[in-house]
C-alpha cells in the first residue's frame, strides 16, 4: 500500500470511528454487530483463506473469548480482559488445530465440528467458569478508568478495534510467517522443500487465527452482557463459514463485506417486507433469500462479494472510461477484468 | 483497501436516519416473540398482546383515547436478535412500553431496561428477573417457574405421592427453576422425597434410556421443565417402558394439542399447570375474542393467545391510567411517559381480566401467582379444580 | 435385564440413525461430496408426505409419494446445483449442502408454519414386548426397514451392472468415462436414491417424533455415524448407526446415573447434563486420530 493510500484509509478509519457517535442506539448497535462478526470474520479468513483449513468450530472460539474476558473483566482487568480473550482463544484453536496437522479437507472440518459440540458442553457444565445454562452476567468494559456503556462507544470501539486487527494481519502477511502460509497453503511439498518448517507455520496460524476471533469474543461479551452457551453455538460458526464464502475467502475486505452482508441482508429484508404485515412470512422469506444467496454465491461467484464489487468497479470505470473516450472497450482490458484467483484450498479429501 | 469501513458506515447512516421515526403523539408499543423458531409453538402469546391492543384501536378508539401503534416482530429465539430489537424499540420506534420474549434476553437485558426507564413485560416466569426493588421497571406474567412446580408437586401429594423426581432440558428455563427448586429444601419442607433429577438434551429425539432410569427409582410421580416437542418425547417413551402418563405432570408449555393427538392413548392421564383460561371457556374475554375475530384472522386459538390477551389488558390498563392521571393526555416527554406507565403498572389492582386469570394485583411484579391443573382426558385437556394460589 | 433394555432402546434409536447415515455414504461414494444437508432432505420427506396425506391420499400412499418426490428433488439439486461446482473446493461444497439445509426449512416454514403437527399413524397402532421394553411397530418398522435397505444396497452394489457402474464412477470418475460410463448421469442417481432414502427416513422419524422444523437436526447426529462407520462403507454406516444409538441409551441409562451418584455423594457436583450429546463427538475426535478412516472405510489419503 502506498504511504498516500495509507493515510487516506487511516483517515478514514477515524472518520468512521468518530462517526459512531452521532449514530443512534440502534444504528450503533448494527455497527459493532458488523464490526465483531467481522473481526471473528478475519480470524477465520485467515486460517480458511489464507492458510488453507476450514473450521466450524468459530462459534466456541468466540465463547472461549467471551468466557474469558467476562470473568476478567469482572474481575477488573479492563483492557486487558480483551487481550486475555484473544490469549485463550489462541490456545484454544491451536488445541484444536492439533489434529490438524495429521488431517486435512473434510476430515479436519468434522473434527473442528467435534470440538464445538465439546466446547460447547463443556460451557453447559462447567459452573464455577461459565455460570453454566444460565450465563455469566458481565459488567461494562471499563478502559483507561472509565466505563464503557453505551452502545455508540462500543461502536467506535469495535470499529476501532477491527481495523487494527486488519491492519495488523495485512502487516503479517509481508513478513516471513505470513509469505509462508500462502507457499503451505498452495503445497506443502513445496514449501517443505523451500525449508518451511509446515508444522510451525500451521500452528501460527491456528494461533494468530484463535487470537483474533477470542478478541471477537470479548467484545460480544461485554455488548451483549451475558455470556450464554445458546450464543456460542453451530449456527455461530455456521454464520462465521458464511460471512466467509459470501464475502470472499483469501481477501481480507471480504471478511467486511460478508459480515455486513450477513448480518445486515436479513435486517434489510426485515424492514422491506414489514408494510406487509406478514410476521410468519416475513422470517421465512428472510432465511429462503439467505440460503437462495449461499447457494447462489457458490454458484456463479465462489470468489465472494470481494470479486463481484472489483468486477462491478472495473465495468463502472470502463463504462465511464469508454464514454468519455466514446470507444468501446480494448481487449485488454477485458483480459483484465478478472479477477486473479486467491481462492481457498482447492484440494478434495479424495 | 479500507475504504469498505467508510461506505459502510455510510449506509448505517442513511439506513439509521431513514427509519420511519414514530411521532411522538402515538402510543407506541413494540411487542417480539419467537414468531419462527424453536419455541414458536406458543407464539400465541405475542400474538394475544397485538391483537388486543388492535381491538382497543378498532373499537374504542385505541387506549384512552389515543390510538395505539403497535409493532410485532420476530426475535426467533436469539439473544442478538432479540438484544437488536430491544435497541429499535426504544431507541427508533419510541415505545412506551416493550413486550420481550425469552429468559435470556431478561437477564442480559434487566440492567439496561432499568437505565433507559422503558417498562418492559416479559414471557418469561424465571424468578431471576422478577425483583421489584431491584429490577423496578420488569414485569412478567404469573406463577414463576418455580411456583408452578411447587403447585404441581402438591396436587400430587395431596394425591398420596412420597416419591418425586425431575426432568428438564439443558436450556436455561429447564437447569435453572429446578436447581432453584432443589436447593430451596421446599420438596422436603412439603414432606416429599426427590429421589432423582434427570437433565437431557433439549432437541432429544429418544428419552427411552432415561425413563428406564426413572423406572427404576419408581417415583409417585415426575415433573416436567421442558417445553412442548420434549414432553411429546418423554411421554412416548415411557409408555415404551410401560410407565403411565398420569405419573407426569408438565408446567404451562404442555399443554398442546399435538401431545393428545400424537400419542393418543400414550397421553391419558398425563396433566399440565394452566395459569390461564383455555381458548373457547365461557369467560367474558372470549366474548371480546370473538367479536375481534369476526373482524381478523386470530392467528393462534389456543391457550397462549389467552395469556397474550391477558397481557393485553394489564398493558392496556397500564397506559390508560398513566394517560388519565396526566389529564387525559399522554405525556409529552416520553421519558415521563414511560415512568408513569410503570408506576400505573405497579399501582394496578384487582385487574379484571375477564375471566383468563383471577383478578390480580401487580405490585408483586407478576400479578396473579394461583394456577390450576389441566388433565389429558379423551385425547383432550380439561380443566380439572379450581385456582390454587402458589403461596 | 434392563442391560438387555437399554441395548434394545438403544437398537431402535440406532436403526434410524443408520438409515440417515447411509445416504450419506451413498453420495459421499458416488461423488465425494458430503451432504451437510441431507437433514433438510429427511425434513422435507416428511412434509411432504403430510401435504399429500392432506391432499387426500392415504398414509401408506402419501409415504411412497413423498419417497417419489425426495427422488426427484435429489436428483434436481445435483442437475442444477452440484454439478456447476465439480470443480470447486470442499469447503464450498459442504457449504452449498448447508446452504439447501437452511432454504429447505424456510419453505417448509413459510408452507407449513413453525408449529408441530401430528403426524398421521403410517403403521398400525401397538407394540412388541421386548425384553420388557414395548417398541411400537413405527420402530420395528424403521429397523427392519434400514436393515432390509442397507442389505439391498450392499446386494445391489456387489452384483448389479448398474451397481458396478455407479462403483466406477466413485472410484475414477476419469477411467470410468473412459470405458463409456456417463459418470455424471450415475452421480444424479446417487442424488436421487440418496434423497428417496432421505425422505423414508424423515416420514418414519415423523411417525415417531412427530411433524416438525427441528426433523432437520437430524442430519447432524449422522455425522458422527459416519466418521465412525467411515465415509465409504454403507455396512460401517449401518453397524455404527447401531453402535452409536447403543452408545447413547448405555449413557443415558448407565453411564450417566452411575456418575451422577459418585458426583452427588463425593463433590458439589449436581449433574454432568446431556452427557449423551457429546459422548458420539469425543468417540468421533478420537477415532479422527487414531483411524480417521473408520471402522469400515477404506484406507485413503485423509492423512497428510
Amino acid at each position: 500500500m502506498s504511504r498516500r493510500r495509507q493515510i487516506a484509509a487511516a483517515a478514514a478509519v477515524v472518520l468512521a470511528v468518530a462517526g459512531c457517535f452521532a449514530l443512534g442506539r440502534y444504528g450503533a448497535y448494527l455497527v459493532h454487530a458488523v464490526a465483531i462478526s467481522a473481526i471473528a470474520a478475519l480470524g477465520l479468513n485467515l486460517l480458511t483463506g489464507f492458510a488453507g483449513q476450514i473450521s466450524f468450530a468459530q462459534g466456541a472460539l468466540v465463547g472461549i473469548g467471551a468466557y474469558t474476558a467476562g470473568n476478567l473483566g469482572n474481575a477488573g482487568w479492563g483492557a486487558g480482559a480483551v487481550l486475555a480473550g484473544g490469549v485463550a482463544g489462541g490456545v484454544a484453536s491451536v488445541v484444536i488445530g492439533l489434529p490438524a496437522l495429521r488431517l486435512r479437507g473434510l476430515y479436519y472440518a468434522i473434527a473442528t465440528l467435534a470440538a464445538q459440540f465439546v466446547l460447547e458442553y463443556l460451557f453447559k457444565i462447567v459452573e464455577p467458569l461459565t455460570r453454566g445454562i444460565s450465563g455469566m452476567n458481565v459488567s461494562p468494559l471499563v478502559l483507561l478508568g472509565r466505563t464503557v456503556a453505551s452502545d455508540q462507544a462500543y461502536a467506535a470501539l469495535s470499529l476501532a478495534l477491527l481495523a487494527i486487527t486488519w491492519a495488523g494481519l495485512q502487516r503479517l502477511m509481508h513478513t516471513n510467517v505470513g509469505r509462508s502460509f500462502l507457499v503451505v497453503r498452495e503445497n506443502e511439498l513445496v514449501a517443505r522443500g523451500m525449508g518451511i518448517d509446515v508444522v510451525r507455520v500451521k500452528l501460527w496460524a491456528f494461533l494468530v487465527s484463535g487470537f483474533v476471533t477470542g478478541v471477537s469474543g470479548a467484545l460480544v461479551a461485554f455488548t451483549t452482557r451475558l455470556a450464554t452457551p445458546e450464543a456460542f453455538s453451530l449456527q455461530l460458526s455456521v454464520d462465521q463459514v458464511a460471512m466467509l464464502i459470501v464475502g470472499g475467502q483469501g481477501v481480507w475486505a471480504g471478511s467486511l463485506l460478508g459480515a455486513t452482508f450477513v448480518v445486515l441482508v436479513p435486517e434489510a429484508i426485515q424492514r422491506a417486507g414489514e408494510a406487509f404485515k406478514a410476521a410468519n412470512l416475513l422470517s421465512a422469506s428472510r432465511e429462503m433469500a439467505f440460503g437462495l444467496l449461499i447457494i447462489l454465491f457458490l454458484v456463479f461467484e465462489p470468489r465472494g462479494l470481494a470479486a463481484l464489487l472489483r468486477r462491478l468497479g472495473r465495468a463502472l470505470s470502463r463504462l465511464v472510461a469508454s464514454r468519455a473516450s466514446r470507444a468501446s472497450p480494448t481487449p485488454a482490458a477485458l483480459a483484465t477484468s478478472r479477477y486473479p484467483a486467491t481462492g481457498g484450498s482447492r484440494e478434495k479429501a479424495h | 483497501m479500507r475504504k469498505p469501513i467508510s461506505r459502510l458506515s455510510a449506509i448505517l447512516a442513511a439506513l439509521a436516519l431513514a427509519a420511519p421515526l414514530a411521532a411522538l403523539a402515538d402510543v407506541s408499543v413494540c411487542v417480539w416473540g419467537t414468531i419462527t423458531g424453536p419455541d414458536a409453538g406458543v407464539n400465541g402469546m405475542s400474538y394475544g398482546t397485538v391483537a388486543y391492543l388492535e381491538h382497543l384501536n378498532q373499537t374504542q378508539g385505541g387506549i384512552a383515547g389515543q390510538k395505539v401503534k403497535v409493532l410485532l416482530l420476530d426475535g426467533r429465539y436469539k439473544l442478538d436478535e432479540e438484544l437488536k430489537i430491544y435497541r429499535r424499540c426504544v431507541d427508533q420506534e419510541n415505545a412506551v412500553l416493550v413486550k420481550g420474549w425469552s429468559t435470556g434476553s431478561a437477564k442480559a437485558l434487566r440492567e439496561q431496561v432499568q437505565q433507559d426507564g422503558v417498562p418492559f413485560v416479559s414471557e418469561t416466569f424465571s424468578s431471576e428477573v422478577l425483583d421489584p426493588a431491584k429490577y423496578p421497571f420488569l414485569f412478567i406474567q404469573g406463577a414463576t417457574y418455580e411456583q408452578q412446580m411447587l403447585i404441581g408437586l402438591r396436587a400430587a401429594k395431596a394425591q398420596g405421592a412420597r416419591k418425586v423426581m425431575l426432568m428438564h432440558g439443558d436450556v436455561e428455563y429447564g437447569r435453572a427453576p429446578v436447581a432453584v427448586v432443589r436447593k430451596s429444601g421446599d420438596i422436603e419442607k412439603m414432606g416429599l422425597e426427590l429421589v432423582d433429577t434427570i437433565e437431557f438434551r433439549y432437541d432429544a429425539q429418544d428419552l427411552t434410556a432415561q425413563l428406564l432410569r426413572v423406572k427404576s427409582k419408581s417415583p409417585d410421580v415426575v415433573y416436567i421443565q421442558a417445553s412442548t416437542p420434549q414432553a411429546l418425547v418423554i411421554l412416548r417413551d415411557a409408555a415404551k417402558v410401560g410407565l403411565s402418563a398420569k405419573l407426569f405432570i408438565g408446567n404451562m408449555y404442555n399443554i398442546h394439542p399435538s401431545i393428545p393427538e400424537q400419542l393418543g392413548a400414550a397421553a391419558e392421564g398425563f396433566r399440565a399447570i394452566q395459569l390461564y383460561s383455555n381458548y373457547g371457556d365461557a369467560i367474558p374475554a372470549m366474548k371480546e375474542i370473538e367479536a375481534f375475530k369476526a373482524r381478523n384472522t386470530v392467528e393462534k386459538q389456543d391457550l397462549y393467545f389467552m395469556k397474550g390477551w391477558f397481557g393485553g389488558k394489564f398493558i392496556a390498563a397500564g397506559i390508560a391510567s398513566a394517560i388519565q392521571k396526566n389529564g387525559g393526555k399522554p405525556p409529552a416527554d416520553i421519558k415521563a411517559f414511560r415512568r408513569a406507565v410503570r408506576d400505573a403498572l405497579e399501582a394496578l389492582k384487582d385487574l379484571d381480566s375477564g375471566g383468563i386469570a383471577p383478578p390480580s394485583t401487580w405490585a408483586n411484579h407478576q400479578g396473579p401467582t394461583q394456577a390450576r391443573m389441566a388433565e389429558v382426558k379423551g385425547g383432550k385437556y380439561v380443566s380439572a379444580g379450581e385456582w390454587v394460589n402458589a403461596q | 435385564m434392563l442391560l438387555l433394555q437399554i441395548a434394545t432402546a438403544g437398537i431402535a434409536t440406532g436403526s434410524v440413525y443408520a438409515l440417515i447415515a447411509i445416504g450419506i455414504v451413498l453420495i459421499y461414494k458416488c461423488s465425494g461430496v458430503v451432504n451437510f444437508g441431507q437433514g433438510g432432505y429427511v425434513m422435507l420427506g416428511a412434509y411432504a408426505a403430510y401435504a399429500l396425506t392432506r391432499l387426500g391420499l392415504s398414509p401408506q400412499l402419501a409415504a411412497a409419494g413423498a419417497v417419489l418426490i425426495l427422488a426427484a428433488v435429489g436428483a434436481l439439486t445435483e442437475l442444477l446445483v452440484l454439478r456447476r461446482m465439480l470443480k470447486a473446493p470442499v469447503v464450498a461444497v459442504m457449504m452449498v449442502t448447508l446452504g439447501l439445509l437452511i432454504l429447505f426449512r424456510a419453505v417448509c416454514l413459510a408452507i407449513f408454519g413453525p408449529d408441530q403437527i401430528a403426524f398421521p399413524q403410517i403403521f398400525p397402532q401397538g407394540a412388541v414386548d421386548i425384553a420388557g421394553i414395548f417398541i411400537t411397530y413405527n420402530y420395528v418398522a424403521a429397523a427392519v426397514l434400514s436393515l432390509v435397505l442397507s442389505l439391498a444396497f450392499l446386494a445391489f452394489y456387489r452384483y448389479t451392472p448398474m451397481g458396478l457402474m455407479q462403483r466406477a464412477a466413485a472410484d475414477n470418475s476419469r477411467a470410468a468415462l473412459a470405458v463409456g460410463i456417463h459418470v455424471s448421469n450415475q452421480v444424479s442417481v446417487a442424488w436421487a436414491v440418496s434423497s428417496a432414502l432421505a425422505g423414508l427416513g424423515g416420514v418414519l422419524l415423523a411417525t415417531l417424533n412427530s411433524l416438525s422444523l427441528t426433523l432437520s437436526s437430524i442430519g447432524l447426529v449422522a455425522f458422527p455415524v459416519i466418521v465412525l462407520g467411515g465415509l465409504t462403507s454403507l455396512m460401517g454406516s449401518l453397524v455404527a448407526g447401531l453402535l452409536l444409538g447403543m452408545l447413547e441409551a448405555f449413557t443415558d441409562g448407565l453411564l450417566t446415573p452411575a456418575l451422577e451418584s459418585f458426583l452427588r455423594a463425593h463433590t458439589s457436583v449436581y449433574s454432568v447434563g446431556a452427557l449423551q450429546q457429546v459422548v458420539p463427538y469425543m468417540l468421533v475426535g478420537a477415532m479422527l486420530l487414531v483411524r480417521p478412516q473408520g471402522i469400515f472405510g477404506q484406507r485413503g489419503t485423509e492423512r497428510v
